[in-house]
């Protein structure tokens, strides 16, 4: 196997720490907006019942993907005894906080008749953590200083923005599915036009993020290789967030209530967000080392295989 | 307390890898993992280009930025400067290898053979196994401590004893009079990519 090469694309950070982020995205997006929604009163009623649902799940399930990461999973919870420590230690605790409130948030919510300051306080609290544990996840990636490509500090501005949005699309799917009759043409206009918003902003935020790495030739190379990739062109730019800015669109100007195409809107605009994730995370390269003029980084050249034992001459 | 630092003479380097191979040994390194490497730049278009070796290892940094974002303490700096994994507290979320500028830490699930999937592992790869599990472990970071045990031994570091140049030259960095101290100071040593501000203690004598 070749040596590690300056240049080359990080390999240790994968699916399971962007399904990590990801999720961590959604349930603080989704209870941003749940929370939101509860001090605007009953109107909003379902939007919160789903928003809250969705958010201490997802945390809870994110975890869970960054626990299976770990090489030694058993030591986990030594990072929430050094919250001063690091990135990883200090969104450990944040998180941690924000699952608390967002859980007693949900019960109250759900199973009590209780509401009035307490719910307020706990959900201006939640907000707090919810935002933060958006912008870590953001900002987790930005403190890397081995990885250029994150570092144009533009990254948690990225994910704060694509958490709302994904946290939004959560909902949107929730309700569609199980809003039932409730679930009418009003509220989905509203929502439809809400992620519409949201949307346009993500995608400005994008094109500030990339004009910004292509500024500097380390974060250049990760710009242009994700802008290469299928998958991030397709499966984020157009299917994730051009074609759900249609739909929302549509479903915006449309007088009856098209369910079905927010259900698809939403879930084209959740995929869009784990790629997105996905993508600013392989993409993601060694910097280049320079002395004396001379740039030591990555060639090019096709990666052998490990023999298999059949590739052995007979015995 | 001596505070450890290497120079490499770049004039020196011809790029033969024995650094690399002999921290293999010495250190019984898996598939990929490269604590020594040796990276090859160009400057120049062709015909006029000049080739160039660049033996990387871990910089032993002043301000190390894995330590910075280690969440568990795992990572260390002992009082001579040198950079250690505690692998009993490392949880292995690899985030110090993102955090490393120079690529110099590594991780491996389990330790692996060079040999085709399948065979049965010889009596010298049982022993690597365990070596390596005991010193530097599975599911954790690992990375280049400048031969500790040998040091502890009063021998020099592998790559440093292995380079048929005697293009690396180790000792104390505090010492006015040690000969990496005399070669950064008269051969004007240089810290690589020192914008990253880790303050290397790995100096390089420039090409010529």
């Amino acid at each position: 196997m070749d040596p590690k090469v300056n240049g080359q694309l990080q390999t240790e950070w994968g699916w399971l720490i962007a399904v990590y982020l990801f999720l961590g995205g959604v349930g603080g997006g989704a209870y941003t907006i749940a929370a939101i929604n509860s001090f605007l009163g009953e109107s909003m009623g379902l939007s919160t019942t789903v928003g809250l649902w969705i958010g201490f799940p997802a945390l809870l399930i994110g975890s869970l993907f960054l626990i299976a990461d770990l090489g030694s999973p058993s030591r986990a919870v030594l990072a929430a005894m050094k919250p001063r420590t690091s990135w990883i230690a200090r969104g450990t605790l944040i998180i941690s906080i924000f699952m608390i409130l967002s859980f007693v948030h949900l019960v109250l919510h759900q199973f009590t008749a209780i509401t009035g300051s307490i719910i307020n306080i706990i959900a201006v609290l939640g907000i707090v953590f919810a935002i933060g544990t958006m912008a870590y996840t953001g900002i987790l990636l930005g403190a890397s200083k081995g990885i250029p490509f994150w570092r144009t500090g533009v990254v948690p501005v990225v994910f704060v923005v694509s958490a709302t949005v994904t946290g939004h699309f959560a909902i949107m799917l929730g309700v569609t599915l199980f809003g039932g009759a409730s679930a009418g043409l009003e509220p989905l206009q509203t929502m439809a036009a809400e992620a519409t918003g949201l949307v346009v902003l993500e995608v400005l935020t994008i094109l500030f993020f990339l004009q910004a790495a292509f500024r500097q030739p380390d974060p250049r190379e990760s710009a242009e290789r994700i802008l290469r990739k299928r998958m991030f062109v397709w499966g984020y730019f157009i299917l994730g967030l051009t074609v759900p800015l249609v739909l929302m669109i549509i479903i915006y100007r449309s007088s009856v209530a098209l369910h079905g195409l927010a259900a698809i809107g939403a879930l084209l605009g959740l995929m869009g967000g784990l790629i997105l994730r996905q993508a600013v995370l392989v993409c993601g390269a060694l910097p280049t080392l320079n002395i004396a003029g001379f740039e030591f980084r990555r060639i090019h050249r096709p990666k052998e295989p490990k023999p298999g034992i059949g590739m052995l001459p007979p015995q | 307390m001596p505070r450890y630092g290497m120079v490499i003479d770049l004039k020196r380097c011809y790029g033969c890898y024995a650094c690399s191979m002999a921290c293999k040994t010495a250190n019984h390194t898996p598939p990929g993992v490269f604590w020594a490497r040796v990276l090859m730049g160009e400057v120049g278009s062709y015909p006029n280009t000049v080739r160039q070796a660049l033996p990387v290892l871990c910089m032993q940094c002043e301000e190390p930025s894995c330590m910075e974002v280690c969440p568990t303490g795992a990572t260390q700096k002992r009082d001579d400067g040198i950079v250690i994994v505690e692998k009993e507290k490392c949880m292995g979320c690899k985030y110090c290898m993102m955090a490393c500028p120079y690529g110099a830490r590594y991780s491996v699930e389990e330790w692996e053979s060079y040999f085709p999937d399948g065979l049965p592992l010889s009596q010298l790869e049982e022993f690597q196994k365990k070596a390596w599990e005991e010193k530097s472990g599975c599911g954790v970071a690992t990375k280049c401590d400048f031969c500790l045990d040998r040091l502890a031994e009063g021998r020099l570091p592998s790559c440093v004893e292995a380079c048929p140049a005697k293009a690396r030259i180790f000792g104390d960095l505090d010492d006015p009079n040690s000969e990496p101290s005399i070669l950064i100071k008269k051969e004007r040593g240089q810290q690589l990519n020192p914008e990253f501000g880790n303050k290397p203690k790995v100096y390089y004598l420039p090409p010529r």
